[in-house]
């Protein structure tokens, strides 16, 4: 909010700092004040008032009694007393009637009579310019300076457009319709305040004024309104209409209802000056429920134990007055703390404490080390495993990528997700953002697609939350979030043994998470698989046990030039099976030997089963086997293919003699060839 | 006899001496003459055969030829490694500016480096790292928080609603705060890092996503100054250089009193800059003591507990660190960019 130098100097005895070091100084003690403009004579001060202290200092006198506090120095309030003229009664002018006492818990008003509307003074219109306000009239710009003064919104009507003369604040009616000042239209309901004449709405009660009884140079009679309207029922009237305006923000901010009274009178004394208009006797006054000041029980030992240091009682003192707080009672131990009507944010002794602090000026606390037991802190699993899996892609050469949670409203259908089961967002920021993601998928292969303008190859992954409603009925949250792991090794040369490579990286993985009795199954894509990724040919299940805890493969068609390998993870699921023993093997110190073994199987047995057959027939001592070649090709009789192993012989005790390897080697090839699909070639 | 044998030596050892051309060459000298078999030694070790007098004065001239030519070999030492460097110089240069083979690395995101170093400082500190879900309800998001509905606080987060359930996608990373302390007796000091989700157009400061530290210390007389001594020591350790913290008053519905934190300037030291928008002062997080309506919707009696709690950006932190001047550099998979942490 904007502010003005000069004007805040009129409440503060004493000159004022000057406008740099003001800001400085609220800035430690109040608000920040994010900016100071010099203009004409005057400077103007961006402050950014909280909402908390709405209801003190979204006005000029707010802040010139922090600065007064903050300065030290004498706060004076401006002269509030109009004359009244006692021949004019204001009851005889205008009749008022409040039909809810809830919405509209105060409402006063004036009335004057042989106005002159004209521009208003100079100086008033300097001021409310030097605040971002466009002069229009004496009256209207009175009612504004008043608000800009002390917080109060104020309404002038020209009494002479008002149905028999009369203002009424009730809800509007079904169908009803108004036509504010600045000439928008709009359709009311009964969730919204107005303030009306015997028959029509002439405003909406604490956002903005009617078109109707607007003020114009023929308007003699004024009355002006000071009221006090319920926090939610302006909120919700503002949001509806989405109208929002200088009055609507104060009042859903919180005003105090006592202010109205200050409010008026001020804004009458200068309407007789500014406007030689005279003062009809009395004040309009509907306040049927006044409310009481609020009292605190602050305990002093309570304000050194939070803040951490400690403030003699004669400052505490001397601080709460200036803002104008009652001491009501003063004990060694306490103090009993009554609060002035214009603090709203003000109700707990933690609240009263801040006033200290924030006066004293919180930077003078020192800095203490909190005295709290030596007992380091428990790991978290989840972000210890996401590390190490971090650390191994990144040593496998895999650059890590962060995407947004979202997918757009196109992406379900190409990846075939049901969008059942998706969460769709009610306010999203684009179409492109418009489910939560449940796949990391469709993101990478945009990485994928973007990098391909720079790279030629490229391997990325990311570890994040996928979402998806929950079928689980005891879920807190009916929706589902769980980590994945998805990686991707994309390139536009198409590479031979490609699948081997993302293979190669599952297996690295695994084994450096300690993971047991993984095996690579034959991908099956079930009814409720959650969306469609895969080759259906090139691809694999990554399984523990019966548990299936990933995929890995050459991804379907995605129109990327290239080849798309991926692998992806449920990383919940990774994370319970990892582990972090490990053991020690001994180095046989004795000699390994290699011999060589060439199969011939049809295409269509796995390696898998081979493998297995040779360690089960080889037994200990075979150390390793390791497929070497594989080859299906014109020289190989149809529908077969060969596969090459070295198989690594080695004893932990002794050096095996050739013709222990030999035995071994010759049993190994026995057990392959009982099947008679196979041929060990010699 | 044995005189002029010593004199013969003398000539023809200083001869060989000179005329070696490499360190074998020299290496056959030396043992001819000075070798256990050698020349000279063979007469240092006949000495004892003679008689006093000449032992006397016969083994004092060989002991000196000794020791002239053992100088003369260490200096031919010399020379001779001084000559084979020169040599090679010409030989075996090498370009040392020819650039490394590129070993191919992967790369972690800066954010993930960020947050390891930012849950490093506090575990250092006793601070447990905990999390909470992205996806949250209303209660936990803001009426926990003492944001109740229809109050102007809650327009400081411009939320992402899910159709579903009236659930929404967290603003913040404070309902860690209440999910913790719901379970969790203090005293408790815990940090949550995590995604936070906002209904904002993006430009070069703005996201949609981005990610959050929410810090929580819990006891009976945690204070201000406890905060002010955590939080100094945490930018001092992460800037890795001393750093002054600046508490301005604000407010937060869910800390009583609550504060702006601001650090001197990470690039001007505090003189004022075009970062710091010549105040020397960098905005970088709220903070405050718990506020008690947040205990007791923790389920927690205010009366018993006290302490502070804070809130941080950590894609601030990390484009602070790295002088990364577009916040949606972080989300945008652009390998240019993350192959550079």
């Amino acid at each position: 909010m904007l502010f003005s130098y000069n004007w805040l100097q009129d409440y503060v005895k004493g000159k004022l700092p000057k406008p740099e070091k003001l800001a400085e100084l609220l800035t430690i003690h109040t608000f920040e004040a994010e900016e100071v403009k010099k203009k004409g004579t005057d400077w103007v001060l961006d402050i950014n008032v909280r909402p908390n202290r709405a209801s003190d200092c979204f006005s000029h006198l707010g802040i010139a009694r922090e600065i007064a506090v903050i300065t030290n120095s004498k706060f004076q309030i401006p002269s509030s007393k109009p004359k009244e003229d006692k021949e004019l009664k204001v009851k005889d002018f205008v009749n008022i009637e409040i039909r809810d006492k809830n919405t509209c818990p105060r409402y006063t008003a004036r009335v004057f009579t042989d106005v002159k509307v004209g521009p208003s003074p100079k100086y008033i219109q300097e001021r409310l310019e030097a605040c971002g306000v466009r002069p229009i009239n004496n009256i209207v710009d009175i009612a504004n300076y008043v608000m800009l003064e002390t917080g109060q919104p104020l309404h002038a009507f020209d009494l002479q457009k008002l149905k028999d003369k009369k203002i009424v604040v009730r809800f509007a009616k079904k169908g009803e319709k108004i036509v504010t000042l600045d000439n928008q239209k709009f359709n009311l309901d009964k969730e919204i305040l107005v303030i009306a004449d015997s028959k029509d709405p002439v405003g909406i009660a604490g956002i903005k004024g009617g078109k109707l009884p607007e003020i114009d140079k023929k308007t003699k009679i004024v009355v002006l309104e000071g009221a006090n309207f319920e926090r939610k029922t302006i909120r919700r009237g503002s949001k509806s209409l989405k109208l929002r305006t200088d009055a609507s923000w104060r009042f859903e901010h919180g005003i105090s209802a006592d202010l109205t009274e200050f409010a008026i009178n001020r804004a009458a004394f200068l309407i007789q000056k500014g406007a030689s208009a005279k003062v009809a006797k009395g004040l309009i006054d509907f306040y049927p429920l006044k409310v009481g000041p609020r009292r605190i029980r602050l305990v002093l030992d309570y304000v050194e134990r939070l803040l951490g240091v400690k403030i003699s009682k004669r400052e505490i003192l001397r601080i709460l007055k200036s803002l104008e707080f009652k001491i009501l009672k003063d004990e060694t131990e306490h103090l009993i703390v009554e609060v002035p009507s214009f603090r709203l944010d003000v109700s707990l002794p933690e609240d009263l404490i801040e006033e200290i602090g924030r006066i004293t000026d919180f930077n003078k606390i020192p800095a203490i080390f909190p005295k709290a037991s030596l007992i380091p802190p428990k790991r978290n699993e989840n972000i210890f495993w996401e590390e190490k899996v971090g650390d191994i892609l990144k040593t496998a050469g895999f650059t890590e990528v962060y995407n947004y949670s979202f997918i757009g409203e196109g992406t379900p259908d190409k990846f075939s997700f049901d969008k059942e089961n998706l969460l769709e967002l009610e306010n999203p920021l684009s179409r492109k953002y418009k489910y939560l993601r449940p796949s990391l998928f469709p993101n990478l292969l945009k990485n994928v697609r973007e990098n391909f303008k720079f790279f030629d190859e490229l391997k990325i992954f990311e570890l994040g939350k996928v979402y998806r409603k929950s079928n689980v009925k005891s879920k807190e949250l009916s929706v589902e979030e769980k980590r994945m792991l998805t990686g991707i090794i994309a390139r536009k040369e198409k590479k031979e043994d490609g699948l081997s490579e993302i293979k190669g990286i599952t297996d690295l993985l695994l084994e450096k998470l300690g993971l047991a009795d993984i095996w690579y199954d034959i991908f099956e894509p079930t009814p409720e698989e959650k969306g469609d990724f895969w080759h259906p040919k090139k691809c694999g299940e990554i399984k523990v046990g019966e548990k299936e805890i990933g995929f890995f493969g050459e991804t379907r068609d995605f129109e990327i030039k290239g080849q798309v390998l991926a692998f992806e993870f449920d990383f919940e699921k990774l994370q319970k099976l990892a582990c972090e023993e490990q053991e020690f093997k001994p180095v046989s110190p004795y000699p390994a030997a290699v011999r060589d073994l060439a199969v011939l199987v049809p295409r269509e047995v796995k390696v898998a089963e081979v493998l297995n057959k040779v360690n089960e027939a080889g037994g200990d001592l075979v150390q390793d086997v390791d497929l070497f070649d594989l080859y299906e090709g014109e020289e190989i009789p149809g529908g077969k293919k060969n596969l090459a192993f070295h198989i690594v012989y080695q004893a932990e005790d002794r050096t095996l003699k050739s013709e222990e390897i030999e035995k071994i080697h010759q049993k190994i090839i026995e057990t392959l060839e009982k099947n008679p699909d196979w041929e060990v070639r010699k | 006899m044995v005189k002029n044998e010593l004199k013969s030596i003398k000539i023809l050892a200083q001869k060989e001496i000179e005329k070696a051309k490499n360190l074998k060459e020299l290496n056959r000298v030396f043992k001819k003459y000075l070798g256990k078999k050698g020349k000279l030694s063979l007469i240092l070790g006949s000495l004892k055969e003679l008689p006093l007098e000449e032992r006397k004065k016969i083994g004092k001239k060989a002991n000196e030829l000794k020791n002239v030519l053992e100088g003369k070999f260490d200096k031919k030492i010399q020379e001779i490694r001084k000559q084979a460097k020169k040599g090679i110089g010409k030989k075996e240069w090498v370009d040392v500016t020819i650039p490394g083979k590129k070993i191919a690395l992967g790369h972690l995101h800066p954010l993930t480096l960020i947050k390891r170093e930012v849950c490093q400082i506090f575990q250092q500190m006793g601070f447990e790292v905990v999390e909470g879900p992205e996806i949250e309800t209303e209660w936990y998001n803001f009426d926990a928080l003492n944001i109740p509905k229809d109050h102007p606080a809650r327009d400081e987060w411009d939320t992402l609603w899910l159709r579903q359930n009236k659930l929404l996608l967290r603003t913040h990373t404070s309902p860690v705060q209440i999910r913790y302390m719901e379970k969790h007796k203090p005293p408790l000091r815990i940090i949550a890092l995590g995604k936070v989700f906002r209904h904002e157009a993006t430009d070069a400061s703005h996201e949609m996503q981005f990610y959050q530290v929410e810090g929580l210390m819990v006891g009976k007389e945690i204070s201000v100054a406890n905060f002010k001594a955590v939080i100094q020591e945490f930018f001092g350790k992460f800037f890795k250089k001393p750093i002054k913290v600046r508490l301005s008053p604000d407010y937060f519905s869910f800390t009583e009193p609550s504060f702006d934190i601001s650090i001197t300037c990470v690039v001007c030291g505090g003189k004022g800059c075009s970062v710091c928008k010549r105040t020397g002062w960098l905005e970088m997080m709220g903070a405050g003591t718990v506020h008690p309506s947040v205990f007791k919707n923790s389920g927690l009696d205010p009366k018993n507990w006290q302490g502070f709690a804070f809130g941080m950006g950590l894609d601030r932190l990390a484009m602070m660190k790295y002088k990364i001047n577009d916040i949606r550099l972080f989300h945008s998979g652009d390998l240019r960019f993350l192959k550079q942490f």
